[in-house]
């Protein structure tokens, strides 16, 4: 029997939703696929048709998690940021959207998302940086210094790694409403935001165009 | 606190060699001002982390610098050098502490009320400190600000504007206007984190000071800064401040032209104060409208009105009457918008509080007596004639406005300077610290003569006194 392009869409959101309440309720290490396709009421292995490991699937929440935040991000901007303000918002608005995935947030990202990974976890897991630094990529280019627009591959890997030193830094904040993690942002995106600066004074680093699917 | 005014440049010398203007050195102290304040803020890297990059920020640490030197003055040769090398290290420390800005600038509002001891720009300058610092930029504090409220600020309110318009020194302060009424309001929000990192940055300030214990003025030093400290404590609890305004607003009838800003608990936290707008001048614009002599009196009796009326009806000391905390309204009323500041006094500071009080008027003779009772004096403490004698004329220079016959001329310099004089010396003796009621009493005497003394008001507070001294404790009504 031929499982039409709408079924399977159906099927798929059946398991990410499933998938979703699992890893809210009993955490994403002790959920197992087959607790999944059992909830979802399919076989283990249709689900793997899906997606191929759990990470994906937790991949693909973070993901559209983050998709939303870029919409809200989008209608937030006024314009009249500076570069390191503008960076801050970005990251600010989808830590917010993460927030009710912050119990597994970080085992997830620590694989799928490692500066020092060098090969991507999963397909969604290299979207999500693709998409990441591409849009940061467009916020350096409006709000960066007139010579640093277009930043190199060590600027790019210094941001990704304060990044996610961010995410990590947020997973674990027990600071009331987690206002240390703004701290860290706002700081991390300053001394990121410094070092462009810097870099356009010095001229000491690469200027090659950033390839941000070099771990395709 | 010495009492003996630093030069510029000793103030600059003691600045930490990052903030150092090195060519402004030789130059006239308002020239430097001048340059200084013209200079915009830096853009470069770190920026905003080195937070002593501002005028004010430098100009405080210089005289906290200069003030801690005064410590070991008197030291060898070789233990001064050593003491430079542990306090320049302190500042530098400093410098990278970013919350610590709360706290720098608390020193410089502290110092900012001692007309006598620094010159009469740096005062001026000084007294800026709670409306300039560095601000959080509009992203930051609309996260804050949501998980706070529960919404954007232009969510929760119908206006809001996105730049502060002034700086409390451990948050900012945002115009805004309420949902449905329309009120106009002033939003005030505090640095994230601050207070946790502010305790932090101390037990580091002392870690990197220790060195310098040696200096007979360590202990004195320590105290100070456990003072600031513990006002700082008190100012990051904004539902404490709340409590403060609703208790003061409660002491002022119309028409005595004393405003408190009405708070809205229901766009309010802890570290999110929404309260009435105010509009008017600070000290320093109000000064420089030249204003008439009558004009200068009528604020100095409210101001005079304002302490008493708290410290008598409502049992509330304002510990902190300085420039910063008073609005100069045009309609002639005195706008008081600051209570972070405040001491509550238990029953037991009134009982001794008035015991001490009724003995000075009616047996002048057992003034000593109930001083000992009152502060609770050790028999050894109380055996200490330098320290007795110290405190008498202290509560004689107090007294001595209320002792005047008609309006008291607090232009009278003279008068101000021996009560620097008297008390720096109680600082330096820690004579304040026998209860911890007596040096926020202390505080808020000396802080607000100093007012009156830059208002150079001509008032009668024998009568306000005498007006005010009769109403009975109602904390809270």
């Amino acid at each position: 029997m031929r499982v039409t392009a709408q079924k399977k869409k159906e099927t798929r959101r059946r398991i990410v939703e499933c998938a979703r309440k699992l890893f809210g309720d009993k955490g994403f290490e002790q959920t197992t696929t087959r607790d999944i396709a059992e909830t979802a009421g399919i076989a283990a292995g249709t689900m793997f048709n899906y997606f191929p490991t759990k990470e994906a699937l937790a991949m693909t929440l973070i993901c559209e998690a983050l998709d939303e935040a870029g919409t809200e991000f989008d209608s937030r901007l006024r314009g009249d940021e500076t570069v390191d303000e503008a960076l801050f918002a970005h990251v600010a608005v989808g830590l917010r959207h993460l927030a009710p995935h912050r119990n597994y947030v970080g085992e997830v990202l620590e694989t799928a998302l490692s500066p020092f990974a060098r090969e991507a976890v999963c397909e969604q897991a290299q979207q999500l940086r693709v998409g990441h630094l591409e849009t940061v990529g467009e916020l350096i280019a409006l709000r960066g210094p007139a010579t640093s627009r277009v930043p190199g591959t060590m600027t790019m890997h210094l941001y990704w790694t304060l990044y996610l030193g961010v995410l990590s830094f947020w997973a674990a904040d027990e600071s009331p409403n987690r206002e240390d993690t703004l701290v860290v942002l706002d700081q991390s995106m300053r001394l990121f935001a410094g070092s462009l600066s810097s870099e356009s004074k010095n001229g000491e680093e690469d200027h090659d165009v950033v390839d941000v699917t070099r771990d395709r | 606190m010495s009492s003996t005014s630093p030069e510029i440049a000793e103030l600059i010398d003691a600045l930490p060699a990052e903030a150092k203007e090195p060519e402004a050195s030789s130059s006239p102290l308002e020239d430097l001002l001048q340059r200084l304040s013209h200079k915009p803020v830096p853009t470069g890297r770190f920026n905003r982390l080195w937070v002593l990059g501002t005028l004010q920020a430098k100009i405080a640490a210089a005289y906290l610098a200069w003030w801690l030197r005064g410590g070991y003055a008197s030291a060898d040769k070789r233990e001064r050098t050593l003491n430079e090398t542990h306090l320049k290290a302190a500042l530098k420390l400093l410098g990278g502490m970013s919350y610590l800005r709360g706290a720098i600038m608390k020193v410089g509002q502290i110092i900012a009320t001692h007309p006598d001891v620094v010159p009469e720009q740096f005062v001026e300058v000084l007294g800026h400190l709670h409306f300039e610092a560095p601000p959080m930029h509009y992203s930051l504090l609309r996260e804050f600000v949501r998980a706070e409220l529960g919404a954007d600020p232009e969510e929760v309110f119908d206006e809001f504007e996105t730049t502060a318009f002034a700086a409390a020194s451990l948050g900012q302060v945002h115009r805004a206007r309420l949902k449905g009424s329309g009120q106009r309001v002033a939003v005030k929000i505090q640095y994230p984190n601050i207070s946790r990192t502010i305790r932090a940055d101390f037990a580091n300030m002392m870690a990197f000071l220790t060195p310098m214990r040696l200096s007979s003025d360590w202990g004195n030093m320590k105290d100070q800064f456990k003072d600031v400290r513990h006002m700082l404590d008190l100012e990051t609890d904004y539902e404490h401040e709340a409590e403060n305004l609703r208790i003061a607003r409660s002491a002022f009838t119309e028409d005595e032209g004393i405003v408190v800003p009405r708070v809205f608990p229901e766009v309010s936290t802890r570290r999110v104060l929404t309260m009435e707008y105010v509009d008017g001048l600070h000290l320093d614009k109000f000064l420089a409208t030249e204003p008439p002599q009558e004009l200068r009196n009528r604020f100095g009796e409210k101001i005079i009105l304002a302490v008493f009326r708290l410290y008598y009806a409502k049992g509330l000391v304002y510990a902190d009457p300085q420039p910063g905390n008073y609005l100069f309204m045009p309609d002639g009323r005195l706008g008081a918008i600051d209570f972070g500041c405040c001491h509550r006094q238990t029953a037991e500071d009134i009982t001794c509080c008035r015991d001490v009080e009724r003995t000075w008027f009616d047996s002048p003779d057992l003034l000593r007596e109930a001083i000992v009772r009152g502060s609770d004096l050790t028999p050894k403490q109380a055996a200490d004639e330098t320290r007795m004698k110290l405190i008498m004329d202290w509560c004689a220079w107090i007294r001595e406005p209320v002792d005047c016959e008609g309006p008291f001329d607090f232009s009278d310099m003279d008068y101000f300077r021996r009560g620097v004089v008297l008390y720096g010396e109680l600082l330096r003796r820690r004579y304040t610290r026998s209860r911890p009621a007596n040096t926020w009493f202390t505080k808020s005497a000396y802080g607000m003569r100093a007012m009156l003394v830059r208002l150079k008001a001509r008032v009668d507070m024998a009568a306000i006194f005498r007006r005010e001294s009769t109403y009975s404790f109602t904390r809270g009504e």
